[in-house]
């Protein structure tokens, strides 16, 4: 493979990295609060409907970006009502709004089918784009990308260094303590579930404004999963969400251009490649949590509902 | 401190259980020249139909120790819950500094000067010290972590608390998390302070720091309010003493009224009760248990022996080797060093031939969590140790199973009566009883029981204290337990462990050694 | 005015059926609100959907059809979910079923019938079982949580099975259509009667004994009940001496090996070759059946043949509509939230008491819990 090829590549595989970093970073903080959310998969898809329509019918990106994390918090809001206030299973109430959000966004956006929109286009950032080799890679891009870079850090940012990501943190590990210290369990976890939608709707938003620009079924195609999976692999940090996100980008990126390059490996065997390596990074993260056994990075009061007491 | 009468108390009597008389003396140690920190008049608190505080007067006061004394299920919990403002009062008054007050939340209680010291520690094991001491009292939306060390290694100087603000919660001993508990509250700067059952987790050395701090930060002024039901302790740091019996106030006094832990037992219970429990000898029968310098897996060279018709009382703070050399005997835990043989059998050739009558039974601690399926019907939680014996082959003999429950739950006066209630539905005491009903119906040999009386009433514990005695004509007991009245009342011999060890094995008789099993407990061999 | 929330002592006996009606009404209420959104009758697309469903005979024989293999797949969901193992890869087994019928059907096509149906069947079930013991596998093994691996599952046996009839099976005289070659009459499943009781096939039969045989193992056996203790949790399970690690493969794999059987029968009873329009998602409506049926199984087969029907109306309101296929999924996800949420009122009773009023006598309570918890009713 010749440089040229190799560079377009990481570039291509930073920009297929963008939507599940960001639907990592969602999950990451709705986990954190202690709740699971299974329906990535279809926020995903619903968010990345609403942001085509939007975009669509009002000429702006940035608007459709909106309309996309909108879409994904008020998702989640079923989510949270469902899980938070009727205390459904978590399990099985993400599966439900798996089944529900990719059901919708296709019911929904099946007039549009193959129309594109505008969305958002590339911008090379001055100077930095000039850098060889990682100029092209990193900063080629469009402006979701350039967002994806800070995007890990206020996550770190804010579960970690404001009091509004302690008691989130808090509500996730121990609501028990949480209330005593005179927060609200509840609330905060809403919040994580809210946001974490928001977050995973800008993922979504990113498939149909900067990935297809154009509007198709399945569009969402197991991102969501791969995004909950990265969870665990990430050990529920945002920085090495990132790295997760990248190895997937990459993989998805590798995958298409050898499709595109008419090899003669079967494109069913190219596809299955980014699902068996997210059972590879699985078992690898468990055996990564295994040998640092003792404190385990999930939070502890993960999947638990908060019952009412009396 | 001021002089305030405490005299014309009726319960000074010894036999003064009069209910008509509470509301008198609820205000009547109220009634001074410095204003009380809190006052409770008449407050009631019902779920459904039961009365869990039933018009409660109290007074709390500033610079003073006020012991609430009463058994489980009195209603402490409730009435303390409504202090920190987790649950509203049906009827009556809360005033703080003399203000009338109505909690709508825990923080309400908080910014009002009330803080809580849970018996199950209210901390995130996962975040620092700094980290739990500021939840919710960051003082800002940013967080500056070497700041917030800093405030709290300051403020755990001032107090005399030593800690390190950076430690992970989970890495520290259970003094020094209830030294987190603290940090908190004074932190906050709450006026009042309630403990409940704040020595439960601790050596009797923590136990005697905690209560110099006590004694420190009422000096200093605040209000303490201490809940326990250990008698020794109350009368050794209390001021006052009120006593809480079926969600009334019962009687309130000055420590240095009572004169003996008998005579506080006799006001707490409204009669006399029988601290000491008959135990006829029983001729001890053929080895059950012999374990010989087992270590791993934070073990270290344990040696003991039980045989039939005795009770073997393991005594020591928890997470000091108790939990795994339990786990280890029943079979969870693999030995890794030294040898272990039961009813006359190695470890291994033991366990891989396990039946399941007339061998080995396992009272856990967590009754509700580990012996018992909360989902499962009592004739399912039968089934789960005994299912062999009604199994013929795959086939579950389901109707035997039902009726076998059913005398269990006669035999043992479990209530609810009805084997189809789940267990979650069961209180603590109900299930601790047909556990133990189950685990006695397999007649076993050897029977190792984890503190089984832990969080009973006292009509539950000498029940639970009878059947254990009686079981020794079969078996021999292995008693683990942190309450070294029980062990000292049922047991034949006693074993201290500390960090794995066992820093002595002697019989009860030796008043010398048992003397001594405090300092052994702490570690200290002289 | 205060809300009160408490755990139910007792069932709630009929008022569990008030419960769902309600919930499938909400539900049904957003379906509604969806078609009228899209601009198409709202409860009156419903009605046609209710019409195509349960209208003609044909329509409900075609439901039945159609519930056998979610009907098979629920009952390996609900084993699992029965020990609180989150076997979401129904899909997947199903998928692989087919695929290991499908290689016994090409590779003996000469068998006679009586041998060849047993054995496509026979490698259904394994193809499907092995499917499932491979999350159950890195979960003991490693730690690995079933929810995802066994989903992932589902994508990689589907294209696994997309492969196998694009490549390796596609038959030379398909015209370039992704599907293998007709089974051999020995490997097909023949339907009861054609002319009166339309595509309804004997794999029909595999579901009152998949059926009866759940049943009994749960309720009568000891295996059966050591499923359910260890739904309480590794903790109980260690306690009670349970074969945890064994009961694990154990549900994963039976659960695979029934989906696999649903693969199978779908496979030969209604296309009588393989090809990827198989898959239709039965894996995954499985999933709500199981939880909408509380894991019991005559609920299953009620709940199964329920969702088959709407299935099948869903179709007849496709056509006459033009409302898009993915109109099922949103009918199922929304009843399961529905549901959901509704199935908190059998677990709480919520009520409304007034504000503090003067006392009533009541008895003294000396453990307040026992009290509350030793009333009976």
């Amino acid at each position: 493979m010749s440089p040229e090829l190799i560079i377009a590549l990481f570039a291509a595989a930073v920009q297929a990295g963008t939507p599940i970093l960001f639907a990592t970073l969602g999950e990451i903080v709705s986990e954190k609060a202690g709740v699971m959310n299974l329906g990535v998969e279809g926020v995903i898809a619903l968010s990345a409907f609403a942001a085509f329509v939007v975009c669509h019918l009002t000429g702006s990106a940035w608007l459709g970006l909106l309309a996309g994390g909108l879409a994904g918090t008020l998702l989640c809001g079923l989510h949270s009502l469902v899980c938070q206030v009727f205390l459904g299973n978590q399990v099985v109430s993400g599966l439900a709004l798996t089944l529900f959000g990719v059901g919708l966004a296709t019911f929904l956006g099946t007039p549009y089918v193959g129309q594109a929109t505008e969305g958002f286009g590339k911008i090379a950032v001055p100077l930095l784009s000039d850098i060889p080799v990682l100029g092209p890679i990193l900063f080629r891009h469009d402006t979701l990308v350039y967002l994806g870079y800070i995007a890990p850090v206020a996550v770190w940012f804010l579960l970690n260094r404001t009091s509004l990501g302690l008691g989130l943190r808090a509500a996730g590990e121990m609501p028990a303590a949480a209330a005593a210290a005179g927060l609200n369990p509840q609330r905060l976890r809403a919040f994580g579930v809210l946001a974490g939608g928001f977050l995973c709707g800008l993922g979504g938003a990113y498939l149909s404004l900067a990935h297809t620009h154009l509007w198709t079924t399945g569009l969402s195609g197991g991102r969501g999963w791969v995004a909950v999976a990265l969870v665990i692999f990430a050990f529920w940090r945002p920085g090495r969400a990132v790295i997760g996100a990248l190895l997937f980008g990459g993989v998805m990126a590798f995958q298409l251009r050898l499709q595109a390059s008419g090899t003669n490996i079967p494109s069913s065997l190219l596809l299955m490649l980014p699902y068996a390596l997210t059972v590879i990074v699985l078992v690898f993260s468990a055996a990564r949590a295994r040998e640092r056994s003792g404190a385990s990075a999930a939070p502890a009061a993960l999947g638990v509902n908060i019952e009412p007491e009396g | 401190m001021d002089e305030r009468k405490h005299t014309g108390s009726p319960l000074g009597t010894p036999h003064g259980a009069r209910p008509d008389a509470r509301t008198d003396i609820g205000t009547d140690l109220g009634i001074g020249d410095v204003l009380p920190q809190v006052r409770l008049t008449g407050v009631t608190k019902r779920f459904g139909n039961v009365l869990a505080n039933d018009g409660i007067s109290l007074s709390i006061m500033p610079g003073r120790i006020k012991a609430l004394l009463g058994e489980n299920g009195a209603g402490k919990s409730t009435l303390m819950a409504m202090l920190a403002g987790r649950f509203k009062p049906d009827e009556g008054r809360i005033e703080v500094a003399g203000k009338a007050v109505d909690f709508a939340s825990p923080r309400e209680a908080i910014a009002a000067g009330i803080g809580m010291v849970y018996q199950h520690f209210m901390l995130v094991e996962n975040m620092t010290v700094a980290e739990n001491v500021l939840l919710g009292q960051e003082g800002g939306f940013f967080l500056n972590p070497a700041e917030m060390r800093r405030v709290v290694g300051g403020l755990a100087e001032r107090y005399g608390l030593p800690i390190d603000p950076g430690a992970r919660v989970g890495d520290l001993s259970m003094g020094e998390r209830q030294r987190v508990e603290i940090l908190k509250l004074l932190h906050r700067e709450s006026q009042v302070l309630i403990f409940d059952e704040p020595t439960a987790v601790l050596t009797p050395l923590e136990a005697e720091a905690l209560f110099a701090a006590l004694r420190a930060m009422s000096a200093q002024g605040k209000a303490i309010v201490f809940i326990s039901h250990k008698l020794e302790e109350v009368l050794s740091v209390a001021d006052e003493i009120a006593i809480l019996r079926r969600g009334r106030i019962e009687g309130e006094f000055l420590a240095s009224e009572v004169h003996s832990p008998a005579e506080l037992a006799r006001r707490m219970v409204g009669r006399d009760v029988v601290l000491e429990i008959d135990r006829d000898e029983v001729s001890a029968g053929r080895m059950v248990l012999d374990v010989k310098h087992l270590s791993g897996e934070g073990l270290e060279d344990v040696s003991l022996d039980l045989k039939r018709g005795e009770i073997l009382a393991i005594v020591g703070v928890a997470g000091n080797g108790q939990q795994q050399l339990v786990e280890v005997v029943c079979g969870i835990a693999e030995p890794q060093a030294g040898e272990v043989s039961i009813l006359g059998k190695s470890w291994a050739d033991f366990f891989h031939s396990r039946g399941w009558k007339g061998e080995l039974a396992w009272i856990p601690e967590d009754r509700a969590g580990l012996a018992t399926g909360r989902g499962l019907s009592l004739t399912d939680n039968l089934l789960l140790t005994t299912r062999e014996g009604f199994a013929h082959g795959q086939w579950l003999e389901r109707g035997r199973a039902s009726e076998t429950t059913r005398g269990i739950v006669r035999d043992n006066d479990v209530r609810p009566g009805r084997i189809e209630a789940q267990a979650w539905q069961l209180s603590g005491g109900n299930l601790q009883k047909f556990v133990l009903g189950r685990e006695l119906y397999r007649e076993p040999r050897l029977i190792v029981a984890e503190q089984p009386t832990q969080g009973l009433d006292v009509s539950a514990t000498e029940a639970v204290w009878q059947r254990l005695l009686e079981s020794r004509r079969t078996a021999g007991v292995l008693l683990v337990t942190g309450d070294l009245s029980e062990a000292l009342q049922l047991a034949d011999r006693v074993a201290v462990m500390f960090r794995g060890r066992v820093m002595g094995l002697f019989p009860v008789t030796d008043t010398a050694q048992v003397e001594r099993i405090g300092s052994l407990m702490a570690g200290l061999r002289d | 005015m205060n809300l009160v929330i408490r755990k139910r002592e007792e069932s709630l006996g009929w008022g569990v059926l008030v419960v769902y009606l309600g919930a499938l009404a909400l539900a049904f209420c957003v379906c509604a609100l969806l078609l009228k959104m899209s601009g198409k009758p709202g409860f009156g697309g419903l009605a046609i959907l209710f019409r195509g469903a349960f209208g003609q005979t044909y329509a409900l024989l075609d439901g039945l059809v159609k519930a056998i293999p979610i009907f098979l797949c629920a009952l390996g969901v609900a084993l699992s979910f029965r020990m609180q193992v989150w076997n979401i890869g129904a899909e997947g087994q199903f998928a692989l079923g087919a695929v290991g019928a499908t290689w016994a059907a090409l590779t003996f096509p000469g068998l006679p019938g009586v041998a060849l149906m047993p054995l496509m069947l026979l490698c259904a079930m394994l193809a499907g079982a092995a499917w499932g013991a491979i999350p159950a596998a890195l979960r003991l093994r490693l730690g690995v949580s079933e929810v995802i691996s066994s989903l992932m599952l589902n994508y990689i046996g589907i294209l696994l099975l997309e492969y196998l009839v694009f490549g390796v099976w596609k038959d030379p005289a398909s015209f370039g259509f992704p599907m293998t070659a007709e089974f051999a009459s020995g490997g097909q499943i023949a339907r009861i009667l054609p002319g009166v009781l339309g595509k309804l096939h004997w794999g029909l039969l595999a579901c009152p004994v998949a059926g009866v045989a759940y049943w009994v193992l749960l309720s009568r056996t000891r295996l059966g009940f050591e499923i359910a203790a260890a739904g309480e949790g590794e903790r109980v399970a260690r306690y009670a001496q349970l074969p945890y690690g064994f009961l694990v493969f154990f549900v994963m794999g039976l659960g695979g090996a029934l989906s696999g059987l649903a693969g199978s029968i779908e496979t030969s009873a209604t296309l009588g070759r393989l090809q990827p329009t198989i898959m239709v998602g039965y894996g995954y409506t499985a999933i709500v059946v199981a939880w909408l049926a509380r894991l019991r199984p005559w609920a299953i087969a009620f709940t199964a043949y329920l969702l088959a029907a709407f299935r099948v109306g869903g179709e007849v309101m496709q056509l006459e509509l033009q409302v898009p296929a993915a109109f099922g999924p949103i009918m199922e996800g929304a009843i399961l939230l529905c549901v959901l949420a509704g199935q908190f009122f059998l677990t709480y009773s919520v009520s409304l008491r007034p504000s503090p009023k003067a006392a009533r006598p009541a008895p003294p309570a000396n453990d307040a819990n026992d009290a509350a918890k030793g009333a009976r009713s």
